[in-house]
Order: C-alpha cells, then sequence, then structure tokens
C-alpha cells in the first residue's frame, strides 16, 4: 500500500472541506480521484504532497507520516498542481534544470533531455516558456513532476483545457510511465473520459467525504461511470 | 546549498531582467543628477563635503530600502498569484531554505545598489572629513536597514499573499520610515518628530550618519542607535520566519 488515508479532516474557518477521509491506494495503481467542483480534491493532494497540514486524521505515504516526516514524502512523490505556474522567463531545460537542483540526486544534463523527449519537448528546450502553448506547458510541468524519478505521482486536472489531441498523448505518457516505470499516478479529475481510459481504481468524493472506492470495474458493474458518479454526486447522497 | 539555487533563481528573475536593469539605470542617473548639482549649483557647492555626503548617503539608504521593501512585497504574493510557489513547496526545499534564498537575492540587490552608488560617495565627499567612516557606516547600517525592511515586506507578503496590498502597505512604511527626509528641520524638533525619531530605524540610520560624518563622533555615541537597529532587524526576521512557517496554499 503506497497511500493510507485515515479519518482526515480539514477544515476552513469553520467550513468543513474534509469530513473523516478513508482510502487507500495500493503500488503500481492509475487511482482515479473523482468528484465535482469544491468537493474537497485538490485539499487532499495538498494534504498528501504535505503541502498543508490537516486538523486531524492520519496519512502515511510509502510509510512515511506526511506531518512527521514531509521531506521523506517529498523525495518520493511529486506532482502537478491544477494551476501550476511557470517561470515564463525561463527556457525549458533551464526550468528543469532549477527543479533538480532541489534535490540531492541532481539529474543530468542527458537526463533532463531525456526527460523533454519523453514529454515530447525534444528541440523546444532552448525555447522561453512564454513561448509554449498550453499544450506544451502542461507537458514540460508533466516533465518537472518526473525530475526526481517518483515513485508516486500526483496530478490535478492534468488534461483540463487541453484539445483531444493533446489529452491522448498525455493518456499515452501515463500509461507509459505507470506501466514501463512503475510510477503509481494519483490522478483527480472530473473528466470521466480520462478515468475510463487511465484508471483501475477510483474513489469518488463528495462534499469531503469518500462516497464510493475499490475497482473500477467492479463499481462501474454493467453501468458507465457517469451513471455511477452522478449517483454518487447527487445532492445528499453520501 | 538549495539556498543558493533558489537565490540564483531569484537573482536572475529580478536582478537580471529589464525591470532589474530599470532600477539600477534610474539609481545611476539620480545620483548622476544629485552630485552634479552639489557640486556645480551655486547654493548647494557652499554646503561643505560633510553635508553633501551627508545627503547623498541619506538617499542611497532610502533607495535601497524601497526597492527591498518592493523586491519583498512580490517575493511570496508574486509567486502566488503567479501558480509558481507551489511546484516550489513541493520540492525537498524547506520553507527557510525558500525564504532565505529570497531574502539573499534582496540582499544582493542592496549590494549592487551600494556599488553603484561608491563613486558618487567619492567624487561628492572628496577631500571631506570621515569619507572612509562614512561609506562603511553606510554599507553596515544600510545592510541591516534593508534586511530590515525587506524581511519585513516579504514577512507581509507571506500573510497577505496579495502583491497589490503588500505593496501598497510596504510604500506606507516606507513613508513612515522615510518621514525625517520629508519633515523640515523645525517639523523634526516637535514632539511628533522626537517620536519618530526615537522608534524609527530609518531615523536613526540617518541621524547616525550626521553624527559620524558631520559631527565627528566616534562609535560610542553610536551604540544606542545601532542597537535600536539592529532589535528591528531581529524582530522583522523573527517576523518573517513567523510569517513564512505559516504560509499555507
Amino acid at each position: 500500500m503506497i497511500i493510507s488515508v485515515e479519518n482526515l479532516v480539514k477544515k476552513y474557518n469553520g467550513y468543513t472541506a474534509l469530513d473523516g477521509l478513508n482510502f487507500t491506494v495500493e503500488d503500481g495503481d492509475i487511482f482515479g480521484f473523482l468528484g465535482p467542483n469544491g468537493a474537497g480534491k485538490t485539499t487532499t493532494i495538498r494534504i498528501l504532497t504535505a503541502m498543508i497540514k490537516a486538523d486531524s486524521g492520519n496519512v502515511l505515504v510509502d510509510g512515511h507520516d506526511v506531518v512527521k516526516e514531509p521531506l521523506a514524502v517529498k523525495r518520493i512523490i511529486n506532482a502537478l498542481p491544477e494551476s501550476n505556474g511557470y517561470y515564463e522567463w525561463m527556457t525549458a531545460y533551464e526550468y528543469l534544470e532549477f527543479f533538480s537542483n532541489l534535490y540531492e540526486e541532481k539529474a543530468s544534463k542527458q537526463d533532463i533531455h531525456k526527460l523533454l523527449e519523453v514529454v515530447g519537448l525534444h528541440g523546444k528546450e532552448g525555447h522561453l516558456i512564454r513561448s509554449y502553448s498550453r499544450g506544451m506547458k502542461q507537458r514540460l510541468g508533466i516533465a518537472r513532476a518526473l525530475i526526481n524519478r517518483p515513485k508516486l505521482l500526483f496530478l490535478d486536472e492534468p488534461t483540463n483545457g487541453l484539445d483531444p489531441k493533446g489529452r491522448r498523448d498525455i493518456h499515452d505518457l501515463l500509461i507509459d510511465l505507470n506501466q514501463k516505470h512503475s510510477t503509481t499516478i494519483f490522478l483527480s479529475t472530473h473528466l470521466l473520459d480520462d478515468v475510463e481510459r487511465l484508471c483501475n481504481r477510483i474513489a469518488i468524493i463528495n462534499y469531503g467525504k469518500i462516497v464510493r472506492t475499490g475497482e473500477l470495474d467492479r463499481i462501474k458493474g454493467k453501468g458507465t461511470i457517469e451513471d455511477i458518479f452522478f449517483m454518487s454526486t447527487k445532492e445528499g447522497a453520501l | 546549498m538549495k539556498t543558493a539555487y533558489i537565490m540564483q533563481k531569484e537573482i536572475k528573475e529580478s536582478i537580471l531582467t529589464p525591470k532589474g536593469f530599470l532600477w539600477y539605470n534610474l539609481t545611476s542617473v539620480i545620483l548622476s543628477v544629485l552630485s552634479y548639482l552639489f557640486l556645480t549649483n551655486s547654493e548647494l557647492s557652499l554646503l561643505d563635503q560633510g553635508e553633501m555626503l551627508y545627503m547623498i548617503m541619506n538617499f542611497i539608504t532610502a533607495l535601497g530600502v524601497l526597492i527591498g521593501l518592493v523586491f519583498g512585497a512580490d517575493s511570496f504574493a508574486g509567486e502566488i498569484e503567479r501558480g509558481t510557489i507551489e511546484a516550489l513547496f513541493l520540492s525537498p526545499a524547506n520553507k527557510t531554505e525558500i525564504t532565505m534564498g529570497k531574502l539573499g537575492a534582496a540582499l544582493t540587490n542592496w549590494g549592487i545598489i551600494f556599488i553603484i552608488s561608491l563613486p558618487y560617495l567619492f567624487v561628492v565627499g572628496k577631500g571631506g572629513q570621515n569619507l572612509l567612516t562614512g561609506i562603511a557606516y553606510l554599507a553596515i547600517l544600510g545592510t541591516l536597514l534593508v534586511i530590515t525592511f525587506s524581511a519585513f515586506s516579504m514577512g507581509l507578503s507571506a500573510r497577505i499573499k496579495s502583491m497589490k496590498n503588500s505593496l501598497i502597505i510596504s510604500f506606507f512604511i516606507f513613508l513612515l520610515a522615510g518621514s525625517p527626509i520629508f519633515l523640515s528641520a523645525a517639523q523634526r524638533k516637535t514632539w511628533f518628530g522626537n517620536i519618530l525619531d526615537l522608534i524609527n530605524p530609518f531615523a536613526d540610520a540617518i541621524n547616525t550618519f550626521d553624527s559620524v560624518v558631520i559631527d565627528s563622533q566616534g562609535f560610542s555615541y553610536q551604540i544606542g542607535r545601532v542597537a535600536i537597529i539592529c532589535g528591528y532587524t531581529f524582530l522583522s526576521l523573527w517576523f518573517l520566519k513567523r510569517s513564512a512557517s505559516r504560509l499555507e496554499m
């Protein structure tokens, strides 16, 4: 088990964003974390990546407590936040080099070039990021999230705003990462196509509570993911 | 080491850019104009070298503090608004390393302004008394003041998370801090001026410059004011550390 979440609670000024969350993620999963806007997906990711602290509950990532050992967690994970900004005055190569320098094990020049090739930015490494399209920036964000060869990768709405080809490319990249490099992927999304195509296990969150979790095929049964999602997230479906 | 990489990034982002060069060119232009006026204007040229040196030292200190405040206000709030801070927080660099990198860049900025101003200080203060002592005091007290105001502004930026509001408050603080420059000699002798002089680290610095450069008084006369400035520096660093450690997305 690479992630274990028990009774996670987070409140913002009296508003309960997470209300006793429980779920697990296994090694090698592409885990879909679904929920409507405001359900608590981003807050959950921020707690799991040791960026914010929960009010109560336990979170273990690869056996490390995110509150007591945040740096140990950050060494083995990485993430692409939903509204990831870029140092637009840097080139793609400089951007990756900068983040690589923040880790104990720095990526070599070849590693960075290889990574840019993997995400399809080969030949564009010397261009300023401000000249990149949205899809190219998203690929660069994924390259940045892979700079430390993470065991566990968190992606928050990674295909939002991309055209069909951009989405397909990201899907292929994630499948490749999962199958060839055994990277566990925690994918937060409300795009059900993404879930259908990529995930083997899912959890659905609504009003800060997990309303369904398990293997995608078992949850779906003979229905569709869309039916399950709407049934689970309609008002009062807790 | 992570601090050094973050500092390098900040320097490239804020200093080695057209924005950075604009500040430095502006510094050079204003110092050139001031120096020219001191040396050629019939009334100003009647001032002795010590007076001129004192005035230009005040200006350099004010400029260093102003730029420190502006860069400080942008430090955290700017990154939050541009969406770049999350990637930084996801890295194994802790908040202290990130903060020190940013503060180091603000100090580098002051270092560049100080180096730019050296030739002007030598030209204006040449032949007068206490030139080197004055420059040494400017280096030390200027650095302490830039740390104080930059750290305060960075702490504010981490707490408010809005660049616009951090900038507005920072400018207000700058006007308060720079008030001794804006007040006339008579106003500075009123109760309001006295209070400002007492609690204002900027006023303490310029009173020290006055005492060292014009009155040729020794270090023993300056200890009280220097101690107050050091106190403010520690207070600001404490505020910054506390604000940065509490910073959450």
